[in-house]
Parts: C-alpha cells; structure tokens; sequence
C-alpha cells in the first residue's frame, strides 16, 4: 500500500507540463495553415527564384541550360520590358491617386451615420463585387465608338479618336485607370470611413468649440489622426494596382501598339504563352522585388507616424 | 439647425447623384442582357426597347451554364472549406501564444497576401502538369487556399486578439481543457470573423480569373473564365454576353448586399 506524501514537487511538474502542453497544443493548430502556405505558396516562388537564372523555354526542356543574371540583364535591355514598367507606374500612381481623391471625398460624404448613407455604402460597394472579367466586358463595349453610349457620344462630339478611347494609343491607358477608378474608389472610401468612425468624438467638438473653419478641423485635426487609415488605403491599392491584370487583358490585351501593356500581363504572355518559364519568372520576381520595397517603405512610414502620433 | 438640415439636404443630394452614376454602367450590363437583337448593334445606341428574354435562351443554347455555374461553385467552396479549416485554428493559435514569434508568423501570413498571382502561377503551373493535376478543380482550389487561408489566419488572429481575455480564462477555471475553451467558448464568440472571412474568401475565388484561365480546362472552367472565353470565339452579341455575366455577377453581389454588415469587416477589420 502506498501512502501519498504531500510534496512540493507534483503542482510545479503538473505546472511546467500544462505550459509544455499548452504549446504543443497552440503548434499543432497553427502547424498546418503554415505547413501549407510553406509548401504550396512559397515554394513556388523560391522555384521561379531559381528558374529565372536559367534559360528555359517549354517548347525545347532540353535546351534548358544555366545562364545566371542574364535574363534579368534581357529584361531592362528590353524596350517592350521598359515601356510596361512605365505603364504599370504610371498606372498604379494615377489610379490610387484618383482613388485617394475620389474615396477621402466619399468617406467624408459618408461620415454622418444615417440610415440613407448605409444604404448608399452598400450599393457603392457594388462594383467591388463585381467580377472584374465583367467590369472589363461592360467598359470595353461602353466605350466602343459605335453602339457603346459613352464611346458613341465621345467619337461624334469630337472628343475622342473615331477608333474609341480604348483603341487610341494615346488614350488606352487613360481610360483604363479611369476604369480602375471606377471598380475600387469605393474601397478607398469604406477603409477611410471606418478611420473617421474611430476618431473621438470629444476632440472633433473641442476643436469645433474653439471656432476652427472646417477646412481648419479637416486638416489639424481629422487628417493627422486619420493617417493610420490612409496609409492602410494607399498601400492596399497600390499592391492591388502594380499587379492588375483581368480588366486590362480583357480590354486591350496590352495593345494599341503595345500601349496598356503592364508587368502581369507581359509575364503571363512570356510564360504561359510563349512557354519562356526563365524570362516570364525574371519578371514575376521583378513585381515581387517592387512591391517588397513600397511595402517596405510604407511599414517604415506607418512605423514612424505611430511613433510620432504616441510621442505627442 | 436649419443650416444643418440644409447641409445634410446637400449632401444626400451630392451622395445619390454619385451612387446612380456609379451603378449606371451595371444598370447597363442588366438591361443589355434583354434587350432584343435589333437594338444591339444600332449606332448609335438606343436607349428604349422593349424587353425580350432572348438573350437568355441563346446563353442556354450555346453554354452549359449549370455546368459553368457547378464549376465556379466547386472551386470557390473547396477552397473557402480548405481555408477556414487551416485557417481558424491557425488563427486563434497565434493569437493565444506568447511567444514573440508568433506575431511574427502572423505579419508573414500578412504578407503573402502581397505576392503577384504570376509569380507563384508558373511554377505552380509546372507541378500540377508534373503530378497529373493541370486542369482539375483541386489544382484550382489548391492555389486559391494559399492566398485565401493566408487571408483567414491574419483576420481571425485579429478577432480572437480583440476578444476578452477573461473569457477564455474563465472556461480554463471552469476545467475546459484549452481545445474545449477554442470551440465551445471563442469559436461562437468569433462566429462574424468566421462569416466575414468566409464572404471574403467566396468572392475573391469565385471572381478568379487569372489562375482558374491556365489551371482548368474546358469541362472544369468556370464561368468567369467562359466569359472571356465566350467573347473570343462565338460572335455574340452584347447582350448574350450581358445575359451570361448576370450568372457570374448576381449571385455575388446580392450575397454582398445581403451579407453587408459581415462584407464591410472583411474589407475594414482584415487589412488592418
């Protein structure tokens, strides 16, 4: 027969097991989202790492030899290359940049909380539901100069090439931001909105108190203390713009004359096209290598202002 | 007051007038779809007509669109099940652990939402070919999971950090073991994350085009893909086209306009 001895060991054992346990458990769940992401996410992208250091066309595997930086050396020789990288800045800057605009004025619109504005709010952020294949069907045969109202209307009133705004290298790009535009102002909007719904209240009425115009209260005092939101907008868009693809490849494919041609599509044509797995991954690591840096940069600046808003 | 009501007079004014012109060019597209054939292709365009349904029975001719509308089904609910699955516990467990790192793991699930299609897409591409998947749905739902449980992992970390630390605390003294606390007590307490990252998921993959157009084929392709598909080969009209996007569009937009409260914190609460 054994006779238990109240010692100081079993509640510290059991104690030191419970955390080991608790961990174990806490690894096990969040294992296999990781495990997963790992292994069908990333490795992938360490795969086009490699390949894009070899000169590897699916047309001819055999041929498939090591050939170091050069493709990366092809792409900024490439004049194609050049101008789609100009195209995808230019893009991306213009379309958020209207976006901001557009969305800063929505939210402010949006800001007095009714049932009239949550209406509105829902059906504004219809387009951002829409498939963006069909955004792009719906702007390609509205913009056509014959039978599209808004390209029938531009062409006879002289504002626009008989061709449309979508077949005139000069416009193409133009309409296609304002397409973009169109599908993800909203966005901008709600993401703004729900920063001015978390501002205090009491601060708003201070500064109202003390007789600020409301241009005044707008830029001392709503815009600072929104700008946690409006980073947030800007870098979501921008990630979202650099890598647009289905509204551009539905209208124009690239063309007139090469003059929506972007990144995506560029990649996607040399490597699921042309089967040039080597180049079409130089550029994919190209957009990977862009977009780290802005996101990087906005980390900083979102960092910064953290800092500088809790210093005061 | 009177100046107040008169501003707020204004500015409903100025937000209705933006909201009819955001929505007129997907009035367009729904009324296109019944317009009769001899209004399509007038230049310039009419603007009266009298509604056919038409368009809609050529759409049944030409496509399978209980097939088209299976498919999109398919690959958009397998991989918001996947997601949810690997994602939810992921979540939660890197909200309650304390270690350092597990912040860490979650800015990088953050960040895989950064990564361009294409860029994992080609040698994704090339594995599916190798193992024999390249134009079935798994291959599909398989890379849409990535971005998509990537996305669920950083949105219910950030609704089960939100939660009170007293309630799993409780369940823990009341002799939950810590799994029975996850789902018996923080599971339901978190059941708008989960709804909202599940809306979340159902969009983004049923609105897929780039990876569903190099990963299907033509007897798994979904509908956004047909559509484009629809455009290139058949000379169809506007209006055919405009009946078969009402299949791809419909059905997620109502369940956005229905699910609005949970769509809105997808868009707000899971960027952040």
């Amino acid at each position: 027969m054994t006779v238990k001895h109240p010692s100081p060991e079993p509640p510290l054992h059991q104690g030191l097991s419970f955390a080991r346990r608790r961990s174990l458990v806490l690894l096990a769940m969040a294992a296999p989202a990781v495990v997963y992401v790992l292994a069908v996410g990333v490795a992938p992208l360490l795969q086009g790492a490699w390949y894009s250091l070899f000169d590897y066309n699916l047309i001819h595997p055999a041929r498939r030899h090591f050939v170091g930086l050069a493709n990366y050396r092809d792409l900024f020789a490439d004049p194609a290359m050049r101008a789609a990288l100009g195209h995808t800045l230019l893009f991306t800057v213009a379309a958020v940049a209207l976006e901001f605009g557009g969305g800063l004025g929505l939210a402010l619109l949006l800001w007095r909380d009714s049932r009239f504005n949550r209406i509105c709010l829902a059906l504004l952020l219809v387009p951002v539901t829409v498939t963006p294949v069909v955004v792009g069907l719906i702007f390609k045969a509205l913009l056509g100069p014959d039978d599209g109202f808004i390209g029938y209307g531009l062409a006879h009133a002289g504002l626009s090439d008989p061709r449309g705004l979508l077949g005139d290298p000069r416009t193409a790009l133009a309409a296609l931001i304002l397409v973009d535009a169109w599908e993800w102002t909203p966005l901008v909007a709600l993401i703004l909105l729900a920063g001015l719904k978390t501002l205090p209240g009491d601060v708003l009425e201070a500064a109202r108190t003390d007789g600020a115009t409301a241009f005044q209260r707008f830029r001392l005092v709503i815009l600072p203390l929104l700008l946690p939101a409006v980073f947030l907008a800007l870098i979501l868009r921008m990630m979202d713009a650099f890598r647009v693809f289905d509204t551009i490849y539905v209208t124009t494919a690239g063309g007139p004359a090469g003059s929506t041609e972007s990144l995506m599509l560029l990649a996607v044509k040399q490597g699921l096209q042309f089967f040039n797995i080597g180049a079409a991954s130089a550029i994919g690591n190209l957009m990977l290598a862009c977009i780290a840096v802005l996101a990087g940069t906005f980390a900083l600046i979102i960092r910064r202002a953290d800092v500088a808003a809790s210093g005061r | 007051m009177r100046r107040l009501q008169r501003q707020i007079g204004l500015e409903r004014t100025a937000l209705g007038a933006i909201v009819i012109l955001v929505l007129l060019p997907v009035a367009w597209l729904i009324t296109t779809a019944y317009k009769p054939g001899t209004a399509l292709f007038t230049s310039p365009p009419t603007l009266f007509f009298t509604p056919t349904l038409d368009n809609f029975r050529t759409v049944f001719g030409l496509f399978d669109v209980v097939g088209l509308l299976r498919s999109s089904a398919i690959i958009s609910g397998g991989s918001v099940a996947l997601s949810l699955v690997l994602g939810v516990p992921a979540g939660w467990a890197l909200a309650r652990a304390k270690a350092r790192a597990a912040l860490l793991v979650a800015y990088f699930f953050l960040a895989i939402r950064m990564v361009p299609a294409v860029a994992a897409l080609i040698p994704f591409y090339l594995v599916m070919r190798d193992i024999g998947l390249l134009g079935t749905w798994a291959a599909v739902i398989l890379i849409n999971a990535v971005l998509n449980s990537a996305f669920v992992t950083w949105m219910m970390f950030s609704y089960f950090r939100a939660l009170p630390a007293e309630l799993p605390e409780a369940a823990l003294t009341d002799g939950c073991t810590l799994l029975g606390a996850f789902w018996r007590v923080e599971l339901p307490a978190v059941r708008s994350g989960i709804i909202a990252s599940a809306l979340f998921c159902l969009i983004f993959s049923w609105n897929d085009f780039i990876y569903a157009s190099f990963l299907t084929r033509l007897d798994t392709k979904p509908i956004s893909v047909a559509l484009l598909a629809a455009y290139g080969t058949y000379d169809i009209s506007w209006g055919t086209l405009g009946a078969l996007a009402h299949f791809s569009t419909a059905p997620i937009v109502l369940l956005a306009l229905l699910l609005n409260r949970f769509f809105v914190q997808g868009l707000t609460k899971g960027v952040h």
